[in-house]
């Protein structure tokens, strides 16, 4: 029974490239995380911004609950759904934008589905912490007939101000400061039109 | 004699084969005319759908709108009427036999999805608004107060959903009267407002 003594100085110099190696891994793991975490705010290589956005209802010829990215080209505000064809509106026709604020579960049916089949009352645990605040855009336009449209978007939180922003500087019309922001996951208050 | 009763046999052959034809296209012409909630004379109405009057109640706007796109979605769907504008369509106004609907929020309960998920009894969003059926003139034809709520599954804004399918609901079963009918009683309203002012005015 032959064994070698190898010395702890030696066998660390042995394993200084498989922690460089791995120190190499974590960082490429850490910097993806970091751009996978930003999807929805990318910029066009035109220049123009794009952003990852629900399509709620209303827009165009949209179908609802789509997702895709919002984009300004053109003097239009497009949406491009993730497989399909886009559709747009002319910055001209909007005539308002509201911002607001909205607390949605997250995981759609089958989740909740997940959490109805939950034992013990587990189901409600996981409610109490798998929901993520969005921003809600409205936007109202009007077409070519003068018929007035209106179209929610379903955006990742602080996504909001910056379409909104973007669409101010277009040319965009907007409402007064005071009707811009509404609260949409207040608690339960009763408002009666007395 | 011979001759005469193939006759009579061939007039009552072709007798018995008009019979069913004829008592058939009746029958059909009865169904078309006694439809349920009217629907022959209704379809002749089209509809105009108004901006949703928010009147004191803090809406927020993702509701205003999303009551007036599923307002316009679930209407098209009853296939009550001959065509359903937007509001401000101006290709609305060539339009002689058209309603004009009008939603006012009365009562609006903002609800939490999480607590829906945590506590099922609490966290309902629930909406309540009146809606009226009005001519051009302003006449009301049709008025409802309709509830529109989402106490379990689904978001907050599933509550316009339920609203507008209530609506739609609401006016399709409710009887509209004929367009013609209604012009003729306002061309006779509109007559004795005018023979009334034409006698009065001399008088004064």
């Amino acid at each position: 029974m032959n064994y070698r003594n190898i010395s702890w100085q030696a066998a660390a110099v042995d394993c200084l490239p498989i922690r460089r190696n791995l120190a190499c891994l974590i960082l490429l793991v850490w910097s993806s995380t970091l751009f996978a975490q930003n999807p929805g705010n990318a910029k066009n290589p035109t220049g123009a911004l794009s952003i990852g956005a629900t399509h709620v209802l209303g827009f165009e010829s949209a179908p609802n609950n789509a997702t895709g990215k919002l984009s300004i080209e053109g003097g239009a505000l497009q949406f491009q759904k993730t497989e399909g064809p886009a559709t747009q509106v002319s910055i001209g026709s909007i005539q308002n934008v509201l911002l607001g604020v909205e607390d949605k579960q997250v995981g759609g049916t089958p989740m909740a589905l997940g959490r109805a089949a939950t034992p013990f009352g587990g189901g409600r645990v996981i409610g109490l912490f798998s929901h993520k605040m969005y921003d809600t855009v409205t936007l109202e336009y009007l077409d070519a007939n003068g018929g007035f449209h209106g179209a929610i978007f379903q955006l990742n939180k602080g996504k909001g101000e910056l379409l909104k922003n973007q669409l101010l500087a277009s040319g965009a019309h907007f409402a007064k400061p005071e009707e811009q922001t509404t609260k949409q996951s207040s608690p339960e208050a009763k408002n009666d039109n007395k | 004699m011979t001759t005469n009763n193939a006759l009579s046999f061939r007039i009552l052959a072709a007798v018995i084969l008009v019979i069913p034809f004829m008592c058939s296209s009746h029958l059909t012409a009865q169904t078309a005319a006694t439809k349920p909630g009217g629907s022959s004379s209704a379809q002749k109405w089209s509809v105009l759908v108004d901006k949703v009057d928010a009147g004191d109640v803090n809406l927020e706007p993702a509701f205003r709108i999303a009551i007036y796109e599923n307002l316009l979605d679930e209407l098209t769907k009853t296939k009550r009427f001959k065509q359903v504008f937007r509001s401000g369509d101006h290709s609305a106004n060539d339009v002689s036999d058209l309603l004009i609907l009008k939603t006012t929020v009365q009562k609006y309960t903002p609800g939490s999805e999480t607590r829906r998920a945590v506590t099922t009894v609490s966290g309902a969003t629930k909406l309540n608004v009146r809606t009226q059926l009005c001519t051009r003139d302003g006449n009301v034809i049709l008025e409802k107060v309709v509830d529109g709520n989402v106490r379990f599954l689904g978001g907050n804004l599933r509550a316009t959903h339920n609203l507008a399918h209530n609506v739609a609901g609401k006016i399709k079963e409710s009887t509209l009267p004929d367009p013609k009918a209604s012009a003729a009683k306002d061309k006779a309203a509109h007559a004795m407002v005018t023979s009334a002012l034409l006698v009065a005015v001399p008088a004064l």
